[in-house]
């Protein structure tokens, strides 16, 4: 959610929260206020109608200012002596419709008779008002909340202006090019998450060109002593006077220095592709590149009797990538399916709309299938390989954003690889 | 018979000379970027070896210069780099080999030859072995004067045991040597020694004799003996 909206949402939370209360207790609280006025102008008119209304009794009165009807009875037997308060529902003559009265009941005196009278004020002019102001509320809270939407606007079209422009440079910085320039705000805060942003983005570009200086200077270093024991041995071999025994002696030494430089730049490799020192990009024709590392391999296939089919006819299929990284790319995946094949076996080289399948005969894997990918994972009976062909594999489809899968089905491993459109 | 060497790896450097030497080469050595420098226009070598990290200099600037002389030896870059830029870049620049180090001293040797073969101006080149004949341009091979049918490959091999006759090869350095990035090292020692089977088996047929010794666990000689 953004931040806009997470804000808005909590302010809108909150005030609808608040005045939806608050609206409730104003309510109540006025609707009080005028029912005590109406009670207490009631009270007043009684002081003077206790005085007058024998005069009702005779006729002579019809109405008294300040209330809107009165009704006298002879008082009964328990009646309440104290004045009581209530609503009650009447017929208004001139509108020919039930409203709110409010009325006082009391009992008088007159003659030795006791009357219970009844004033009655019509509740209608302070309905109206409580629902008048009411309504004004309501619309004050409206063109509150729009006040409050338009400001949050406003705060972030301009205060927080900043922090996006920086928060956009963030997301296009890339620890190969320079670091980080961000400018000055006008807000301290801002100003210190700027100086914070540079200071950290000077400081991974400096370590990634460390990083890199150290990787390409120790597989630099590591291989000319490499070179040195290599040759050696190698000289050591023509020595005549060598027994068998020395001879296996020294050729452990040899294949472990072969091993090791191998392992030494394929790590290399893999660091260079992680550092993302790759940039060149060309348009390079699958078909072609198939075909060319085919030709290649075509004599170590013959050797095994593995018989190659290849389904790419008439389809042309493009990937833009390094084309140093494709070589490798297409000759791991066909030298795993020429080497974890079977004698005779089969390798299905397929191009389709999109993607690339290679697939091959051969065992199951002897290890779980999800660690296939995995660094320095190989099958452990068969020597001489350490498990980073498929990982190099790996490692150079998500730098460009292919997806690799692996499945294995009817004795058949198959490697795919969906290029995105 | 003359090679220059230029290496700034004292030990590496000395390798090289005494496996050269065996071979029958006389070398010439130079330490440094100057010290290179200074050796360029000493003898009509008939190859090169120059590596790309010199402590005063670039073995690149070498090759350019070289170049620039007109000579006519052979050059093959020696690096520890390995990136394809740099091997483009030595390539386009006039070098007619690129090595990367760790390598194999018998793999140095044939690339020598194969080089030297390739600048070597006059006519065509005849390989002589016991009774093996080969033609490295047109790749034919002969046994007597009877022609073998030869893959890419076997002759590649054939060519690569007579550039290290009398010398113990091991397997990884044929398989290096045949399938560099693609042999990849593992299984296709397998391969190594079907194909090997393969070359002797047709060589045997045409009536050679059998010219390779097998150094259990080790690898294989190529001797008259």
């Amino acid at each position: 959610m953004k931040l806009l909206t997470k804000t808005t949402l909590y302010i809108a939370t909150l005030s609808l929260f608040l005045f939806f209360f608050m609206g409730i207790i104003f309510f109540q609280v006025l609707k009080n206020m005028s029912i005590s006025e109406l009670n207490r102008e009631l009270s007043r008119t009684k002081e003077v109608v206790v005085d007058v209304f024998p005069h009702f009794l005779g006729g002579q009165l019809k109405g008294l200012p300040g209330i809107d009807s009165i009704s006298i009875k002879l008082a009964w037997p328990g009646m309440e002596a104290s004045d009581q308060f209530g609503d009650t529902l009447m017929l208004e003559p001139m509108t020919n419709q039930y409203m709110t009265f409010r009325y006082i009941q009391f009992r008088s005196e007159h003659g030795n008779v006791a009357y219970a009278i009844k004033l009655f004020k019509s509740t209608t002019p302070a309905d109206k008002l409580v629902e008048q102001v009411t309504l004004m509320m309501t619309m004050m809270v409206i063109l509150f909340l729009a006040g409050i939407f338009s400001l949050n606007r406003f705060i972030f079209a301009n205060l927080w202006k900043d922090f996006f422009g920086a928060l956009e440079k963030l997301k296009q910085f890339d620890t190969v090019k320079e670091p980080l320039k961000l400018g000055d705000p006008d807000v301290e805060e801002f100003i210190e998450l700027n100086r914070v942003l540079e200071r950290m983005s000077l400081r991974l570009c400096s370590d990634y060109r460390e990083l890199r200086e150290y990787t390409d200077h120790t597989t630099h270093e590591l291989q000319t002593p490499l070179a040195v024991i290599k040759t050696k041995t190698e000289l050591l071999m023509q020595s005549t006077n060598l027994g068998s025994k020395e001879m296996q002696l020294l050729q452990s030494i040899n294949t472990s220095t072969n091993h090791l430089s191998r392992l030494n730049s394929t790590l290399a490799l893999i660091t260079r592709i992680e550092n993302q020192q790759f940039t060149q990009k060309l348009k390079i024709n699958l078909k072609e590149l198939l075909d060319k590392h085919l030709g290649m391999l075509h004599e170590l296939v013959e050797l095994r009797n593995i018989v190659v089919e290849r389904r790419c006819e008439g389809k042309k299929q493009f990937i833009t990538m390094d084309n140093g990284l494709a070589d490798i790319l297409v000759t791991n995946l066909l030298n795993n399916a020429i080497v974890h094949n079977v004698e005779g076996g089969k390798i299905i080289v397929e191009v389709a709309d999109g993607a690339l399948c290679i697939s091959n005969n051969g065992p199951a894997l002897s290890f779980n299938e999800q660690d296939l990918f995995k660094r320095f994972v190989r099958d452990t009976k068969r020597t001489g390989n350490f498990g980073l062909g498929l990982s190099l594999v790996k490692k150079i489809c998500d730098y460009y954003g292919f997806r690799i899968s692996y499945t294995y089905e009817m004795d058949l491993h198959l490697f795919r690889i969906i290029f995105p459109k | 018979m003359h090679i220059l060497i230029v290496e700034d790896e004292l030990p590496l450097m000395e390798s090289m000379v005494s496996y050269l030497e065996m071979e029958g080469f006389r070398c010439e050595q130079a330490t440094s970027y100057h010290a290179g420098l200074c050796s360029l226009d000493k003898h009509a070598y008939i190859c090169m070896l120059i590596d790309l990290n010199l402590p005063d200099g670039e073995g690149l600037d070498l090759v350019r210069l070289a170049r620039q002389n007109k000579t006519s030896s052979g050059i093959i870059i020696v690096s520890a780099r390995n990136a394809l830029e740099e091997r483009v870049k030595g390539l386009s620049l006039g070098a007619d080999d690129y090595l990367v180090k760790p390598f194999h001293l018998s793999e140095l040797v044939a690339r020598i030859q194969s080089v030297a073969r390739r600048t070597r101006t006059q006519g065509e080149e005849i390989l002589k072995f016991g009774v093996i004949r080969v033609m490295p341009e047109e790749r034919t091979c002969y046994v007597n004067e009877r022609q073998v049918d030869l893959t890419r490959k076997e002759h590649d091999l054939l060519l690569y045991m007579m550039a290290n006759r009398n010398r113990v090869i091991t397997k990884e350095s044929i398989a290096d040597y045949l399938w560099g990035e693609y042999g990849g090292g593992y299984g296709s020692y397998d391969f190594v020694y079907t194909h090997l089977k393969n070359l002797k088996r047709k060589l045997q047929d045409a009536g050679s004799p059998d010219y390779v010794q097998n150094i259990y666990g080790v690898g294989y000689k190529f001797t008259l003996e």
